[in-house]
């Protein structure tokens, strides 16, 4: 940045040149220690979060990530289950989200005239400012009845001979509506990241493509697809870690059970909705020990994705910087 | 030099802004922190199984002392954690504490103020109401054994009316619940390989069907849901207008969870444990209980011995032991007997602040 | 040569019929899927719209919800005591966040070593993925366990949420400044604490209020932060923060999952008060954004 070559050269050196200014000194103190704050905040998180796990951690140890049980009666807890469930949502998710996404960020940035380019950006941007609890209000009531009602008879009528789409259930929590409510709130992110990517396609590359005859379609295939694939990656990283940490919408309407079934329309949990889904209070010490400890393998999984997404963005500005 | 001054202004305008918005708030909090109007205040936290009866209270009692009572129905769970983080001044569930939950609340003791019957609901379109049901069946519907509704062990009991074929969803509670407590408690006597493979307890690990949170959150997707199946206090049931079974009693008559039912039941257990524990689940055969609902249940209050707000709370609980009864047969709960009323007031001698 | 061989092969006029289709069918697949989206956003809306609608009035904005006792009785209802909690939960997190926001950005834009900067920087872009029920978990473990709810706790939880948001906008409205004014002010003699306080800070408080109001925008829908720390609540109005206080995300949340239809309609009208609160917020606050920003570059 620019302020941070000023204190080489210039004017600043008058600060390290002339008269101690005891108000210099109480700036730098006071902001600095608002700036560790995030760090700190990181730390304190991360040392709590792992302490109060670690009764659960110590009893069940790894063996936590491999058992299926939420048992309070045998003293069994395991987190298999919500691996599980937030592995099929969240990438399901993403799977449907993806093409989507970048339909629509082509749609804005390459087909659609001006006018409606103001009109529609806004409108997908504002899904993003939907809170979940209301997205999930309007899964419990309206999207889920359509689901039981219209779509999953389709969907096994069409492709029952997948084991994932078995017969329709009369019950409308499923993972499938879960994955429907994730699509919708990581959809916003991605399409308006590749947005931004597309957009910063070098024109001469994308008219040199249509000059030598390309199709629109050939010339994004061939020069905005393999141009913004870095960005496009990092757009996908972002939406799957947004809808990892999704606790609130998924726990109305997923219908909190602990089977893992290859049927989407089955109930199921994720490691976010089960949390969010004890808040009330859990019986033992134990229990919620282990409550924590998924609170730190979810944590874990949204470091990973944040930090791979970081890699991966800041990799894409170094390379964009030519 | 007058651009610079117009900045400042700015500046200046836009903090004061900030702190007028910030003192409006402090205001507002201060104000707040002061004395209530009513005379009195007590929080409880608990079990949705009473919290129909707890509502009425609520209302009578301010009414009658100026006391305001605040009670938040999450789940018998949430109440003993509640009473044990001292969060609240009483809590409430149906399953009574454990050896465990008592040394971990340090100083706390229960006793039993209402008594109610846990139904068995269904969803069945077209259905009259009561239909039957016995134990061992609905304990194969929750194990995920028996999954149509015209299955011929329900058929066969059930002659007066064609069942459909329609998927049965089991519904369960998803939190911590003395409904759940009661529930498979009854579901052990009923049948053995329930006890053995899953037992009882405020959340178990239900092999099938969907969970839901609170009793209300149970009533709402069986209302919702085709085929469903799911267990509530009665007064959810009336409340939600959803049909309910009438069970089969280790008499052999099939019963209904109503007032007769109930305090029908609750004869099975006169004596308490050292905590106030009684169990008046699947009572047995004998002429006395004819008529008993199989799983009814007492639901407790939680104190702690040593409260800061014993003054309120004891002359709270005598009255909901006493007066307050009054206020439950409409709901169908059925008023405790004598010696549950007296032990309870002997209980209570033992609070103080 | 070869690249011309292929490119022939490619654009050869004879398939010149099926690539135009193929290049349709994308178009269609593209504007399908982005009128797909804003159905969605209008079906959604409109269903908050259309459900809410109908419970709004002055009653259910000023009186507060009692629980439906018994078979039918008629009872006021309303969301006046979330609506008054939420306002005091937020206006915490606010006075919790924003200063230490502004402070950092401060820090981070003016005063600090680019190495430390980035990775203080590189802290606070983790923060920002942490989810919310995590903070949720951590403020309940940190401060709430053996001690009670309360809903300064809900604020904190709420502002730790807030703070990269604020440091981020705060940094690019910092960075718009342009230099020549710190550059000015410091030959004529001004310490650099008077510099940045009086002569950069007043130019970005525009910028600032616009990234503190879009936070508490995006804050004041978040359920799972208060989940553990503000939702044992009473049913009257309270304004005390040291006690656990009702709020709008919480109560649409209960509400959500009950049986009684007439909860759900209240469940819609509050979704339908949220979300005018933040789409009103959010569009006042970005046209503010566009206009202070105009003003900043043109005074160049």
């Amino acid at each position: 940045m620019s302020v941070a070559e000023e204190q080489v050269s210039g004017p600043a050196t008058f600060k390290r040149r002339g008269r101690f200014r005891p108000g210099d000194a109480v700036l730098y103190v006071v902001t600095l220690l608002a700036a560790i704050s995030g760090v700190v905040l990181l730390t304190l998180i991360t040392r709590e979060v792992l302490a109060d796990a670690w009764p659960a951690m110590d009893r069940f140890g790894l063996k936590f990530l491999t058992t299926q049980a939420w048992d309070q009666n045998k003293e069994l807890f395991g987190a298999r289950s919500f691996i599980f469930g937030t592995a099929v949502t969240s990438f399901g998710a993403l799977l449907l989200a993806t093409p989507i996404s970048i339909a629509i960020a082509l749609f804005l940035t390459e087909l659609a005239p001006r006018w409606i380019r103001s009109v529609v950006g806004p409108l997908v941007e504002l899904l993003a400012a939907v809170p979940s609890v209301v997205l999930g209000l309007w899964g419990i009531l309206v999207l889920g009845p359509f689901v039981t009602g219209t779509l999953e008879p389709a969907l096994h009528n069409a492709l029952g001979w997948l084991p994932l789409f078995g017969p329709a259930r009369p019950v409308s929590s499923s993972m499938f509506a879960a994955i429907l409510i994730l699509t919708i709130m990581i959809v916003p992110i991605v399409s308006s990241i590749c947005r931004e990517l597309f957009l910063g396609v070098p024109s001469e590359l994308k008219d040199g493509a249509l000059a030598l005859g390309a199709t629109r379609w050939e010339m994004v295939r061939g020069v905005v697809f393999p141009y913004a694939r870095a960005g496009i990656a990092a757009a996908m990283i972002l939406g799957l870690g947004r809808a990892i940490g999704e606790a609130i919408a998924v726990t109305q309407v997923i219908g909190n059970s602990v089977a893992i079934n290859a049927d989407l329309f089955a109930p199921g949990d994720t490691l976010a909705s089960r949390i969010a889904g004890q808040y009330q209070g859990a019986d033992t010490a134990l229990q919620l020990s282990s409550l924590v400890y998924l609170a730190v393998i979810l944590l874990v999984f949204s470091l990973v994705t944040n930090i791979m997404a970081q890699i991966v963005v800041r990799r894409v500005a170094g390379r964009h910087q030519v | 030099m007058r651009v610079f001054a117009k900045r400042r202004k700015r500046f200046l305008g836009g903090i004061s802004v900030l702190l007028v918005a910030a003192s409006a708030v402090a205001a507002l909090s201060v104000s707040g922190a002061q004395a209530r109007s009513s005379a009195g205040e007590l929080k409880g936290a608990g079990a949705t199984f009473p919290a129909p009866l707890i509502a009425v209270w609520q209302q009578r009692y301010e009414a009658a002392k100026d006391v305001k009572i605040t009670y938040n129905p999450i789940g018998s769970g949430g109440g003993i954690t509640a009473i044990t983080n001292k969060t609240v001044d009483f809590g409430a569930s149906d399953a009574p504490l454990t050896q465990d939950q008592f040394s971990a609340c340090k100083g706390c003791v229960q006793l039993p103020w209402v008594l109610s019957a846990t139904a068995v609901m269904y969803n069945i379109p077209g259905a009259p109401n009561n239909l039957r049901i016995t134990g061992a069946i609905v304990a194969d519907i929750y194990l995920g054994r028996i999954t149509k509704w015209n299955d011929p062990k329900i058929q066969r009991i059930n002659r007066g009316f064609t069942l459909p074929n329609q998927t049965i969803t089991p519904v369960y509670r998803s939190d911590s619940s003395g409904t759940t407590y009661n529930f498979t408690s009854y579901l052990n006597t009923a049948k053995p390989e329930w006890k053995s493979r899953i037992g009882k307890g405020t959340t178990v690990n239900w092999p099938a069907g969907v969970g839901a949170r609170g009793s209300s959150g149970v009533s709402g997707v069986i209302s919702r849901t085709e085929g469903a199946i799911g267990y509530a206090d009665i007064a959810y049931a009336l409340k939600n207008k959803l049909k309910f079974f009438s069970v089969r009693n280790r008499a052999g008559n099939f019963a209904r969870p109503g007032l007769v039912g109930i305090k029908a039941a609750a004869q099975a257990d006169r004596k308490f444990s050292p905590t106030n524990e009684l169990s008046i689940v699947n009572p047995p055969p004998g002429k006395r209980f004819r008529k008993a609902y199989p799983i009814c249940t007492y639901s407790y209050v939680l104190l702690r011995i040593q409260s800061e707000q014993a003054a309120l709370l004891k002359p709270f609980v005598t009255w909901a032991l006493t007066s307050g009864q009054a206020y439950g047969p409409a709901l169908v709960f059925q008023p405790v007997p004598k010696y549950v009323v007296d032990r309870g007031k002997a209980t209570l001698r033992r609070v103080h602040p | 040569m070869e690249a011309d061989q292929n490119a022939s092969q490619i654009f050869r006029t004879e398939r010149i019929g099926r690539r135009k289709l193929v290049n349709r069918l994308v178009e269609v697949a593209a504007t399908v899927s982005a009128l797909l989206a804003v159905a969605v956003l209008v079906l959604l809306i409109g269903s908050v719209a259309k459900r809410g609608a109908g419970a709004i009035s002055i009653d259910f904005l000023t009186k507060t919800p009692v629980i439906n006792t018994g078979f039918g009785e008629p009872q006021p209802s309303g969301i006046a005591n979330a609506i008054v909690g939420t306002a005091i939960i937020v206006g915490l997190a606010v006075l919790m966040a924003l200063p230490v926001g502004v402070l950092t950005a401060i820090y981070l834009n003016e005063l600090a070593p680019p190495r430390v900067a980035s990775v203080l920087t590189l802290a606070l872009d983790v923060l920002n993925g942490i989810p919310a029920i995590v903070i949720g978990i951590f403020v309940f473990v940190f401060l709430v366990v053996g001690h009670g709810q309360t809903a300064w706790k809900g604020g904190f939880a709420l502002a730790i949420l807030m703070l990269p948001i604020v440091a981020r906008s705060t940094q690019e409205v910092l960075a718009l400044v342009p230099s020549s004014l710190r550059e000015a002010s410091l030959a004529l003699g001004a310490a650099r604490w008077r510099t940045t306080l009086s002569v950069v800070l007043p130019q970005a408080v525009g910028g600032i209020v616009t990234g503190a109001t879009l936070a508490t925008a995006r804050v004041a829908g978040e359920t799972a932060p208060l989940l553990f720390t503000s939702s044992l609540v009473a049913d009257d109005i309270r304004t005390n923060p040291n006690e656990a206080l009702e709020s709008m995300p919480m109560f649409i949340f209960k509400s959500a999952e009950q049986a009684d239809p007439a909860l759900h309609e209240q469940a819609w009208g509050a979704a339908l008060v949220l979300i005018a609160f933040i789409l009103i917020t959010s569009l006042l606050a970005r046209a503010f954004a566009a206009r202070s920003r105009r003003r900043l570059l043109g005074e160049r």
